[in-house]
């Protein structure tokens, strides 16, 4: 039954992750369009950036301790990814930049938002394995 | 064959001259001439001609007609070739008249004139069958001529197999690509040009029968480009030779030869073995902008309601009508943009108010009315020549058209007449009320401040300036000063005396008395005045080496945070307290070519990007003035300049006694100087590109708005555009430049600055129309951003090979033809690229490594030059070098004559006599040169009596003789002429290191030096890559 529970956790945080990623897309696209002016828009994403490297941190720190090694070891370049961001700190959005800086920024969180997807998959298919085993 | 042609200079004669030139009038109309009119007159005109093409196949079929043109190839000719046809339209309507002018270059007919000439070009086949085929291995390799002859006959094969004769214009095209191809395709379709071309040669027409049947050489593709407008008056394919002939002679007049006509670049000759020690090129003939910057004429002869090039210029003035073809470009394709440039006396841009309609704007795009709007429907209407959209013309705005279309009241309406405009925007324009001129000072009193005598200096200047601070009497004026404190003054004007009143809890800042330390000027005057006079002696004991810069800029945010307005910071010690503070670093030469290095030139610490992101938002505009003589990090300091729209000025290691007139006339200039306040500027263009890229000091609110807190004249801001769509339907792009601003008077404006530029679908127009300056504007600030993300080496690189990439390009546009040998060949227009190029690498931003500048001065001269208008950043790239001594020792010379004496001298020290006197000028400075073997007299005369000792004690001022009263007349007017900076006279003797070395040695950008290459080096480098295989 634990294995299904934390399954279901690490269900919830990604939705939560891919959650956080789109609201930055959206900042994105809606500064493009001139919606909101840079101001506004970097400062709604960089509130996010933290917290979003922070879930993604402890989401595979959970794999690990769950001994979901695989899952753990998909999550670990997204981890390492953000944290050389992070040291290098080029995390936040520089909102000087940031309309040089749009269409990278864009296609990073489209790659981000595409990997965690793919992680979202791949644990709906362990749980529905693992409920159905339980079920036996 | 019909691409080399030059002709550029013949064509102004050429409208006249055209047998056409009386022709159909009546077809005129710009957007509603017929048809059948145009068919019908063209046959009562002369015999053959069949294609009368629509007036509206240049809108609408031109397009795919284009594409196919430019897929395969360049498609010079057929502009050309028809364009006799055109000048009659013309000259009926004048506003588009000016667009024919300008491709004038009959390619054919200079065939058929100069037959003897052409004959290798075009017989080529013929001609060269034996031995060449050496000399034409490379062509086959050329790349960007895919096209070879195959291709393009099946290019051209439908058309004619369709419509032979007909009318449609598809047709027209065809033989012209044809053509063409034969030369490029040669190889292959060798046999069958042989048979081919002697017909060709003979007669125009039968040849081109020969090759592809379509004898109605029209017009139509010139049309495409050029004139939506004008309804081509068909010509027939013989008739166009003929007129061409006939024209061709007059026409060539002027370039004086035909071999002038013909050579459409210039080349070098290099020696067949490049790179070997005798390198084969003539120092002496290799181009030199010794004649400073030229203005491309063409352009705004072929425009004249375009603005004036000093507020835009285009990097090329033919907008390539493909993607295809605009990626073949590979110099930036853009614009240079000086929005507030000082106009000579007289030529002012008019200022118009519609108080009563509003201002005219298009209801889609919002483009502003301006010189290629047209009114159509009895004036009831007005379509926007930006998107084409019909608007309608408010009542009160409404005037009759005359018989051609124009308004009855033109000559009344600046804004229908000229490019540049300003109008004066109603209150929809303004977020607040506008703003009046705000001034606030924030002061270094550190230790080093007060012993370089700046405060004195900087003190003495405000209060000589107060006077003509702008916007009176709305203006004001505030001063803080920080050492491990922050001091602010309560300036109220009930008060006598200011009151300092001293923060020093750093970390926690607050304002004191916020709304009395920003004080109307007029109000406050005397206690402004009594501060000044006392602020040198208040501090000139201070021992405080510490300086809370970050904290300090906060403050002064806070103050100005309700208005805006500029902010002058006197920079001298680098920060050491509170937020903002700085580590010393740049001195470590290990950093130099590593993957880090180019983090020393970017801020480091993030507070700074984010103030000046803040600064931006509440419109304050930061100039930063730095003195230190030891590391202030200019690269994090000028952070603050570069988003918030000011400058950076630095002088290193300031004392008062030396630079103190430098700095006085520039901050003079600054504070005194028109400004436009919280300002932003659009530039819009029309359908099918955009501007994609910003480059200059600003900072984006949306992906096309620039804030600017502040504008003046010597600012400029370059930008890129890209094309949109695969290919431009239209015939000509228009810009239209708008910069919203309060000006000092208290009035919003709108400064509208429009141009048009003609679409070309072919590189070798484009190479044509090019604007070297333009090119190297947006080069250099490329080329510094570029510093900021990568090594110095590798912005080195990508200069370099960007312009072999263009040089490489541009040679395979004509290497077909001719047997270009070991010949490098450039386009007249570009013909001082490679030579800028050169400079630009040897620029101070960009020069060598480590130890060839120090990193504040990389860093200012790069924040500078991010900054500076074509015609500065030329003339500080390649500056002046002229000889003095000859003019000082003739007696009787006056100041006058010393304008036709004004030789400019190549930047090579071989140029530099021992025995003469040198004046260096790059606008920024002068360095003086005496030769070692210069006559003592002109020396004594000039220095007195210490011009023996070491010249860099030494400085120059009048004396008692002729001689130095006409030096010093000579420097003054050099001066006046530039007044945007102050030039700071060097003095230096030959031989005196290390001196001479950099203040005059290493900037002989001719000269090789250290690891650079000198000119000739570096144009054999270019030489062999554009030889090399891609």
């Amino acid at each position: 039954m634990a294995e299904l529970y934390s399954w279901l956790v690490s269900f919830f945080v990604l939705i939560a992750l891919l959650i956080v990623i789109v609201y930055q897309l959206m900042c994105l696209a809606d500064l493009e369009f001139d919606y909101i002016n840079p101001y506004d828009s970097s400062s709604r994403i960089n509130r996010v950036i933290l917290p979003e490297f922070i879930t993604q941190g402890v989401l595979c720190l959970f794999y690990l301790v769950t001994g979901h090694w695989f899952m753990s070891l998909l999550s670990v370049p997204y981890l390492y990814y953000n944290v050389r961001q992070y040291l290098q700190r080029k995390h936040l959005v520089d909102v000087t930049e940031i309309f040089n800086l749009l269409h990278w920024e864009k296609k990073q969180r489209l790659f981000k938002l595409f990997y965690l997807i793919f992680l979202l998959f791949l644990t709906i298919f362990w749980m529905i394995l693992t409920a159905l085993d339980e079920h036996d | 064959m019909g691409t080399e042609n030059p002709g550029r200079p013949n064509f102004p004669a050429r409208p006249a001259a055209t047998p056409f030139a009386a022709a159909p009038p009546q077809n005129v109309m710009p957007f509603s001439s017929s048809g059948p009119l145009v068919g019908s007159e063209a046959s009562g005109f002369r015999p053959t001609s069949p294609a009368a093409p629509q007036p509206t196949v240049p809108f609408s079929s031109s397009g795919p007609l284009a594409g196919s043109q430019s897929s395969g190839f360049r498609l010079p000719p057929p502009p050309r070739y028809t364009d006799p046809s055109v000048p009659p339209p013309a000259s009926n309507v004048p506003p588009t008249g000016g667009p024919f002018q300008r491709f004038p270059t009959p390619p054919f007919p200079s065939t058929v004139q100069a037959p003897a000439s052409r004959v290798p070009l075009v017989g080529q086949p013929i001609a060269q069958p034996p031995a060449p085929p050496v000399s034409f291995r490379p062509q086959p390799q050329i790349p960007p001529v895919p096209m070879g002859a195959p291709p393009q006959s099946v290019n051209s094969a439908p058309p004619n197999v369709n419509a032979p004769y007909s009318v449609s214009d598809s047709s027209f095209p065809a033989p012209m690509t044809n053509f063409q191809s034969s030369f490029p395709g040669y190889a292959r379709m060798q046999s069958n040009a042989d048979l081919q071309s002697p017909p060709m040669q003979s007669s125009f027409p039968s040849h081109q029968g020969g090759y592809a049947p379509a004898p109605p050489t029209s017009s139509t593709p010139f049309l495409s480009h050029q004139g939506g407008y004008v309804p081509p008056p068909p010509v027939a394919a013989p008739l166009g030779v003929q007129s061409r002939d006939q024209m061709q002679y007059p026409g060539s007049g002027p370039p004086g030869s035909i071999q002038g006509l013909i050579e459409d670049f210039s080349s070098l000759s290099i020696g067949s073995v490049p790179g070997s020690i005798d390198p084969g090129v003539d120092p002496k003939a290799l181009p030199r902008p010794l004649e400073g910057d030229v203005e491309p004429k063409l352009f705004s002869e072929m425009y004249p309601m375009n603005c004036n090039p000093r507020f835009l210029r285009l990097t090329t003035s033919g907008i390539p009508n493909s993607q295809s073809l605009a990626s073949r470009w590979h110099l930036p394709l853009g614009a240079v943009v000086c929005p507030l440039a000082e106009a000579p006396d007289g030529e002012e841009v008019p200022v118009v108010n519609f108080v009563s309609t509003g201002i005219i704007r298009c209801r889609r795009c919002r483009t502003y009315v301006n010189p290629y709007v047209t009114f159509t429907d009895a004036g009831r209407k007005w379509r926007c020549n930006i998107c084409s959209l019909l608007n309608d013309v408010p009542g009160d705005y409404f005037a009759h058209l005359d018989a051609t279309g124009k308004r009855i009241d033109l000559d009344q309406r600046p804004e229908l007449t000229k490019g540049s405009v300003e109008f004066v925007a109603p209150t929809e324009y303004m977020m607040r009320p506008p703003m009046p001129p705000v001034y606030f000072f924030l002061i270094d009193v550190s230790v080093s401040a007060v012993r370089s005598g700046m405060i004195e200096v900087v003190a003495q200047t405000i209060r000589s300036c107060l006077d003509e601070l702008p916007g009176y009497p709305r203006t004001q004026i505030g001063f803080a000063t920080f050492d491990s404190a922050i001091h602010f003054y309560n300036m109220k004007s009930s008060l006598t005396q200011p009151q300092m009143m001293v923060v020093s809890d750093l970390d926690d800042i607050f304002v004191p008395l916020p709304d009395d330390l920003l004080v109307n000027l007029s109000e406050s005057r005397s206690v402004v005045e009594t501060f000044l006079d006392s602020l040198p002696s208040m501090f000139q004991d201070n021992v405080n080496v510490e300086s809370a810069f970050g904290p300090a800029l906060k403050a002064a945010f806070m103050v100005m945070s309700q208005l805006g307005g500029k902010l002058l910071i006197f920079q001298n010690t680098l920060p050491s307290l509170g937020v903002g503070r700085l580590k010393l670093r740049g001195d470590d030469l290990r950093v130099y070519g590593t993957d880090k290095e180019h983090m020393l030139r970017i801020p480091e610490d993030q507070f700074y990007k984010q103030m000046a992101a803040e600064l931006t938002k509440y419109q304050i505009a930061v100039n930063i003035y730095a003195f230190s003589d030891k590391y202030t990090d200019i690269a994090s300091l000028g952070t603050l300049a570069k988003y918030t729209g000011g400058q950076v000025c630095y002088y290193p290691g300031f004392q008062s006694a030396i630079h103190g007139e430098k700095l006085r006339h520039e901050l003079a200039r600054d504070l005194t100087r028109e400004t436009a306040w919280e300002s932003v500027m659009r530039i819009r263009c029309g359908k099918g590109v955009r501007f994609t890229s910003y480059h200059g000091n600003f900072m984006l609110r949306s992906t096309d708005l620039m804030a600017l807190p502040a504008v003046d004249c010597d600012k400029a801001y370059a930008m890129q555009l890209t094309l949109e769509e695969t290919l431009l339907t239209t015939q000509t792009v228009y810009f239209q430049v708008a910069l919203l601003y309060t000006a000092s008077c208290g009035e919003r404006r709108i400064r509208v600055h429009t141009a048009a530029a003609p679409v070309v679908a072919d590189l070798g127009e484009m190479y044509r129309q090019a604007d070297v300056g333009a090119v190297v504007s947006v080069f250099s600030r490329l080329a510094i951003e570029k510093t900021l993300s990568s090594k110095l080496e590798d912005a080195r690189n990508s200069v370099q090979l960007r312009i072999v990439k263009a040089l490489k390009e541009y040679r395979n546009l004509y290497a077909v033809q001719h047997r270009l040998g070991g010949r490098i060949i450039f386009p007249e227009s570009l013909k001082f690229l490679p030579l800028y190029g050169l400079a630009l690498c040897r620029s101070t931003p960009l020069r060598g490594g480590y130890a060839d500048a120090p990193l504040d001065e990389r860093c200012s001269a790069g924040y500078t030059m991010m900054t500076l208008p074509v015609k500065k950043l030329l003339k500080l790239l390649y500056p002046s070098l002229i000889r003095l001594d000859e003019y000082l020792l003739k007696a009787s010379a006056q100041v006058d004559d010393f304008k036709n004496l004004e030789k400019r001298l190549p930047l090579a020290a071989e140029n530099l006599d021992s025995r003469g006197l040198y004046l260096y000028d790059d606008g920024f400075r002068f360095n003086i040169w005496f030769g070692r073997a210069l006559s003592p007299d002109v020396a004594m005369n000039l220095l007195g009596a210490d011009f023996a000792a070491e010249l860099s004690k030494v400085t120059l001022s009048e004396r008692e003789n002729e001689m130095s009263r006409k030096l010093m007349r000579i420097l003054k007017k050099l001066r006046e002429s530039d007044p945007s900076f102050y030039h700071l006279c060097h003095l230096v003797r030959q031989g005196e290191q290390p001196r001479e070395g950099f203040l005059l040695l290493s900037n002989l950008v001719e000269d090789q030096m250290g690891g650079a290459n000198g000119y000739v080096d570096w144009i054999l480098q270019i030489h062999r890559q554009v030889q090399q295989n891609p």
